[in-house]
């Protein structure tokens, strides 16, 4: 399965806050779209577009499927998405390979900074 | 009338993703209207040249219809001006009556050949616009009876 996962890295900024903001739970398109704006504390604001064209994708290799609407009263135009077992290991490849990147990026600093302080 | 816009925005994407989005996207624009229109027409607007551009093979197909037809004119009409100007210098020398001179009917000869040439390019092409099309629906039928992938 990792295997499989590597296959599809790097991600997209856009393709990985959308894997993320399913990650708890199920999410409707518009609460995908704010969830996706309180991630990254306003920062990366996704369009319907942007988030249809990531979600088709996400979609076809797999990674997303629809998911039940939570009740009758819903506005029919709503749909539910969740993250299937290959986008939760895909995302979790991803948060793996950042974390090598970060770890990276803090050791570099750290060599650097007492050079750049002297 | 901002609503029908951006309403008008989304039939203007290719059919399959208004089929499978447009719904939602204008329950979006409801949505998330009161916080501002601009951004929502400005990606729906990228939307569409990216769902056009990008994601369908629509305009490869306009693209080759195109090129054919600037090919079939610019072939046709710079093979009759040129037969023609050739045909008016001989008869401004010696006016045309039959039998035909030999420059003449090489002349003839020549316009036949870029007949046949033209003829034999829009075969080919419509060939190929055929055959290329029958592949992506061929894929289409393959995706969709595969269902999801993986």
């Amino acid at each position: 399965m990792s295997d499989d996962a590597s296959a599809y890295l790097p991600l997209s900024p856009a393709t990985l806050h959308i894997l993320l903001s399913l990650a708890p739970e199920d999410r409707h398109g518009y609460g995908i779209m704010q969830e996706v704006a309180r991630q990254s504390e306003g920062q990366y604001k996704l369009g319907p577009g942007t988030l249809y064209d990531n979600l088709q994708k996400l979609m076809n290799q797999g990674m997303v499927e629809n998911a039940p609407k939570r009740s009758d009263d819903d506005d029919p135009r709503r749909r539910y998405y969740r993250l299937t077992p290959l986008g939760r290991s895909v995302l979790a490849a991803e948060i793996g390979r950042l974390e090598g990147v970060v770890r990276e990026a803090k050791l570099h600093l750290r060599v650097q900074s007492p050079r750049g302080a002297a | 009338m901002i609503r029908a816009l951006y309403r008008w925005l989304l039939w203007l994407h290719p059919p399959a993703f208004r089929r499978e989005f447009a719904g939602e996207m204008e329950w979006i624009f409801d949505e998330a209207s009161p916080d501002g229109v601009a951004p929502l027409f400005a990606d729906g607007v990228i939307s569409l040249m990216r769902q056009w551009l990008l994601r369908s093979g629509q305009w490869k197909i306009a693209a080759a219809v195109f090129g054919g037809l600037v090919e079939i004119v610019a072939g046709g009409l710079g093979g009759l001006m040129f037969a023609h100007a050739q045909m008016e210098a001989r008869m401004a020398v010696a006016p045309i009556r039959p039998p035909f001179t030999p420059a003449e009917i090489t002349a003839m000869d020549n316009l036949m050949h870029i007949v046949i040439w033209i003829a034999t390019g829009v075969v080919l092409m419509v060939v190929a616009v055929v055959c290329w099309v029958r592949s992506i629906n061929g894929k289409r039928l393959h995706r969709l009876a595969a269902g999801p992938m993986r």
